[in-house]
């Protein structure tokens, strides 16, 4: 029992990173309306340049601040990609194009990296905050449940509170209406996808050590973010926030138990899975009605 | 004094031109009707104007051409164009839809005065009102933006006459205050009522271009401008 705790436990570190991609990936969509799938590719890129300063013997003081710099560098020049020449694309042409820009990124990324060849990563973050029934409870799982539930909260009140909350709003709500009445739209557009890229690479940082940390993998945690953001309907932050969570915990506690620990890759599949066929399900209620 | 001028716009849709050589003009303190049937091709001129879709010409905005510019900055540079279908923020409030197009000199009471009727609806989601209420709430919307000039598109369609009466009263209030109306409608008489220069559209060009007065003393003319192909058959 004491064991299934302890993955529990060490699934919430995990689950904290799945958080804050899921509730990226909600902001991205509900802001600039495009499901994004690079959306942990740009983090692994600016956790990656921080990496590579650390190794070239830069202090983290200064490639923290690089990593995320260049973090929102990459989602930026992705958010103009978008602006530029799919502005008026539909919802699944935009995420294709993502699903593109993807493969793309972690081609020039392992490329760049070397390969599938591990890197030293540094520990952002060390040590244990505190003991939980016998589990030790990581610092840095903490960090990233903090920074998750932070950016949470903030963002809802930054939407619902400020004057560019207001226009964010407003440009996601109908971008030409927003454009006629003399927002910069684009602009803002391109705020949200610089946002959004020094997020996740910060997150990726604090995680990456627990991770097998290869540009691939790192790349790939879009998929447990993808699923978070589906449990909100990709229209709450909180929704997003807990699902992260919670797939990390049956992530982690799925590895603890011997049968099913070869498979826990597949459980934001399977969550997926779920998640979509209980939404059908409710389509279908609605056809019949 | 403020002035929107217009000088040969075509635009095109999908390669075919729609709008084919278009000049027309309005002034500060004056409303310029635009008439013409369904498929005219007014929204087309009023698109090509705001800049939603690219259009050749000139847009002279007291004088300067913001032709070469986008939407967004004809936007800032004084021009509303409150769009065909009410294109409120359905899920935010009517506060909030006020609040977010506010220029820094303008305050929400300005809204207010010109439509008492949204105060008591200030906290509601835009999505619920009533088809009346929301054309009420875009067109205060592009009042508080402080702009020069406003294009507005057909603010009339599927509404009760008596709204349609207060609607265009407002319309006038704008233009009383210095701004420079263009009104596109498809039902001629309450616009021609208010205006002062009328312009008929048919197939994408100017049939007429005069005063508003020399049609309503003369409604057989009218008539035969919107159904140009009969009167020529005739
Ligand atoms: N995307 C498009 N591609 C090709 N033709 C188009 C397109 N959109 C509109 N049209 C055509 O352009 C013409 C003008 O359309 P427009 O909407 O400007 O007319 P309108 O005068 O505003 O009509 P209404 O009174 O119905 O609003 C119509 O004949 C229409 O069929
Ligand atoms: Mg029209």
């Amino acid at each position: 029992m004491n064991s299934l705790l302890a993955s529990a436990v060490a699934g919430l570190s995990a689950g904290g990173a799945y958080a804050i991609l899921g509730v990226c990936a909600v902001f991205t969509y509900r802001l600039v309306a495009v499901v994004n799938f690079t959306g942990a590719a740009i983090g692994a890129a600016g956790t990656f340049v921080m990496v590579t300063l650390y190794e070239s013997g830069y202090p983290l003081a200064i490639g923290v601040p690089a990593g995320i710099a260049a973090g929102a560098l990459v989602a930026t020049w992705i958010g103009i990609v978008m602006t530029t020449w799919f502005a008026g694309a539909s919802a699944s042409t935009k995420a294709a194009v993502t699903a593109a820009l993807l493969v793309g990124i972690i081609a020039v990324g392992l490329r760049l990296t070397g390969g599938q060849h591990p890197h030293s990563f540094p520990e952002l973050v060390t040590g244990s905050a505190f003991r939980f029934a016998g589990v030790e409870v990581t610092r840095a799982s903490l960090l990233t449940l903090a920074i998750a539930v932070v950016f949470t909260l903030v963002t809802e009140q930054f939407l619902a509170r400020t004057r560019t909350g207001l226009q964010l709003r407003a440009l996601s709500l109908r971008p030409m209406a927003a454009e006629l009445i003399g927002i910069r739209v684009r602009l803002l557009a391109l705020c949200v996808w610089a946002v959004v890229g020094a997020v996740t690479s910060f997150a990726l940082m604090v995680i990456a050590p627990l991770r097998s940390p290869d540009f691939m993998s790192l790349s790939l945690l879009v998929v447990p973010a993808l699923a978070a953001a589906l449990i909100g309907a990709f229209t709450s932050f909180r929704a997003a926030l807990i699902g992260g969570l919670m797939i990390g915990i049956i992530e982690g506690v799925a590895s603890g138990l011997d049968t099913f620990s070869q498979y826990r890759g597949a459980i934001p599949f399977l969550v997926i899975l779920a998640v979509l066929l209980w939404s059908q399900r409710g389509a279908r209620w609605d056809e019949a009605r | 004094m403020t002035s929107l001028d217009i000088k040969g716009l075509v635009v095109n849709r999908s390669g075919i031109p729609i709008v084919r050589g278009i000049d027309l003009s309005a002034r500060g303190g004056e409303i310029s009707v635009v008439l013409g049937s369904n498929g005219a091709g007014k929204t087309t001129t009023l698109e090509g104007i705001s800049g939603i879709i690219p259009a050749a010409g000139e847009v002279l905005l007291d004088g300067e051409n913001i032709a070469g510019a986008n939407a967004g900055t004809r936007a800032r540079r004084g021009l509303r164009h409150v769009e065909q279908g009410r294109t409120v923020f359905a899920e935010m409030t009517v506060e909030e839809n006020l609040a977010v197009a506010l220029h820094p000199s303008a305050n929400l009471d300005e809204a207010y005065a010109l439509f008492p009727e949204l105060v008591q609806r200030r906290g509601v989601n835009a999505g619920m009102l009533s088809g009346g209420e929301q054309q009420m709430l875009v067109i205060a919307r592009a009042l508080v933006g402080r702009p020069k000039v406003v294009l507005i598109d057909e603010m009339s369609s599927g509404l009760a006459p008596v709204i349609v009466s207060r609607l265009m009263s407002a319309v006038r209030t704008l233009a009383d205050d210095g701004m420079a109306v263009v009104l596109v409608e498809q039902f001629a008489t309450l616009a021609l009522a208010i205006g002062n220069r009328a312009y008929v559209l048919r197939r994408g060009e100017i049939v007429y271009d005069g005063g508003c007065q020399a049609l309503v003393r003369d409604p057989a003319r009218l008539h035969a401008l919107y159904l140009g192909e009969a009167g020529q058959a005739a």
